[in-house]
């Protein structure tokens, strides 16, 4: 008889920083979630945030799609923040959201008092094995720092076995690690440069980006200036992890984090896609250079500021992105709202409020509850008329393969040039 | 005097208006945010007239807050 090992794929986590984007992820085959509330969160500026009174929602919505939903919590928390750290954590609880991601030792001290699941934040910087040691009478799963190389990430998978270093659930602690997404020239966002020029502090989540920023040199004896030009000096590329996927799932790691609550629906949506079919295709033993082709240009086309490697395969410099924004290939354009589906016919009706829209044009929407659908329009009819194209102002229907809602936003997809 | 205005749901808690006068802000033990001490709540901003003696702590107040949810105007 053979012996049967039980394989526990990877899991996959994916950003959630608005409904557009928590039913994307849905969508797109996310195994969990991480998002954020209030202002005690790593995007407090962000316009997305979710408020406390979104938890049960949030909660719903992962368990009826049988996801994990994790919490974060991960800023620097200073005396005057204990008591609403406690409100939300109190509330985590109450909710049934699955863990909350901590770095600061209030935050997992009260988790574990009140009983609720804690994860190690990246923000905690773990690098060692006894740094994990240390940790797991509080958390079950930690995320690694990002500066790690995997032959580091291995090792401490393998003491973590061999210590049998378990969490307070009494399983083996579990390594996590970032899969894709932005990086920042800080050791693990430990950044004060945004407090610095703005009096706005990048562990509390209110970053201004100074890294993303083009800067100058100065001789300050002559001040003759030159302009860093080709190079965002401090802006780091964006890592990508799939075409190396195989190579992090044999160092160990157990969850593998998408970044990006700042981002929108559609991002979600590709990345947290490619990201899934890449890791059933290790499992399913049909992992190929051409499908890592194909995930690699799909990436492309949403937001990235170029992509590299990260430190995981052993550099120790990192690589600079050399625009000021994204490098999509593809962008995304405002033409209207939904309005109304037919459900038998599996017809959209659509209201055009921007731009003009063809039949061969490639098409997204958009909405909190239908997260993203992605079409090509075959065929379109204007006032029910059979139409090759339709300008602002028209109500056109075409066919959608799923419910589309008045909530929803339809865009057009562009080439950037 | 002075007309101070806060835009306090965007406050994220940060503590620099504090700082510049604890007199003047506090923060909340309820949600975290900054309260405008005396201030009236209008459809999402709170206002107070303070005496112009404050002008300096507000002005350190407003320049340190990193969501610019503070402003003052004088009034005489």
């Amino acid at each position: 008889m053979p012996k049967i090992v039980k394989v526990n794929k990877m899991e996959l986590m994916a950003p959630a920083g608005s409904y557009e984007a928590l039913a994307a992820a849905v969508k797109a085959g996310a195994n969990s979630v991480y998002f954020g509330v209030e202002q005690l969160n790593m995007r407090t500026k962000s316009t997305h945030n979710f408020t406390m009174e979104d938890l049960p929602e949030i909660a719903r919505v992962c368990k009826e799609n049988g996801l994990k939903s994790y919490l974060t919590l991960n800023t620097i928390v200073y005396d005057h923040d204990v008591s609403l750290m406690k409100r939300i954590l109190d509330e985590t609880k109450a909710s049934g959201i699955t863990a909350v991601i901590a770095s600061d030792h209030a935050v997992m001290n009260y988790a574990k008092k009140i009983g609720v699941t804690v994860h190690i934040s990246t923000q905690a910087n773990i690098t060692n094995i006894d740094t994990v040691e240390f940790y797991s009478a509080y958390a079950d799963v930690m995320v690694m720092a990002r500066e790690l190389s995997l032959l580091q990430v291995e090792a401490i998978n393998k003491e973590i076995a061999r210590r049998e270093v378990t969490g307070p659930s009494g399983k083996l602690v579990r390594t996590e690690v970032f899969g894709h997404g932005a990086l920042c020239m800080a050791v693990s966002g430990k950044c004060y440069l945004s407090l610095h020029s703005h009096f706005s502090s990048a562990n509390r989540g209110a970053c201004v980006q100074n890294c993303r920023k083009p800067y100058v040199v100065m001789d300050k004896d002559e001040g003759t200036q030159f302009e860093i030009d080709n190079e965002y000096i401090m802006s780091a590329a964006d890592l990508c992890t799939i075409d190396f996927l195989d190579k992090v799932i044999a160092a160990g790691v157990s969850v593998l984090k998408i970044e990006g609550r700042g981002r929108a629906a559609d991002y979600v949506f590709t990345t947290t896609q490619c990201y899934r079919e890449a890791i059933d295709a290790y499992y399913d033993g049909n992992f190929s250079s051409e499908k890592v082709a194909d995930w690699k240009d799909r990436l492309s086309t949403v937001f990235n500021r170029g992509f590299w490697d990260g430190y995981y395969l052993g550099r120790k410099m990192g690589e600079w992105s050399d625009e000021p924004g994204s490098k999509a290939t593809k962008r995304k354009v405002y033409i209207g709202k939904g309005m109304k589906y037919y459900e038998n016919a599996g017809i959209g009706e659509f209201l055009i409020e921007a731009q003009n829209v063809k039949v061969g044009d490639e098409l997204i929407i958009t909405g909190p509850t239908t997260g993203v659908v992605e079409l090509h329009l075959g065929s379109l009819r204007v006032d029910d008329e059979p139409a090759e194209g339709a300008k602002r102002g028209a109500t056109i229907t075409f066919p959608v393969n799923e419910k589309i809602r008045p909530s929803d936003k339809l865009y057009k997809l562009v080439p950037v040039e | 005097m002075i007309r101070v205005v806060q835009h306090r749901h965007k406050c994220i808690g940060c503590n620099a208006c504090v700082e510049a006068d604890k007199y003047r802000w506090r923060i909340s033990k309820k949600d975290g945010k900054s309260t405008l001490i005396g201030g009236v709540e209008k459809k999402g901003w709170f206002s107070v007239l303070v005496d112009n003696d404050e002008q300096a702590a507000l002005e350190a107040a407003k320049q340190h807050c990193p969501v610019n949810i503070i402003r003052y105007e004088q009034l005489d």
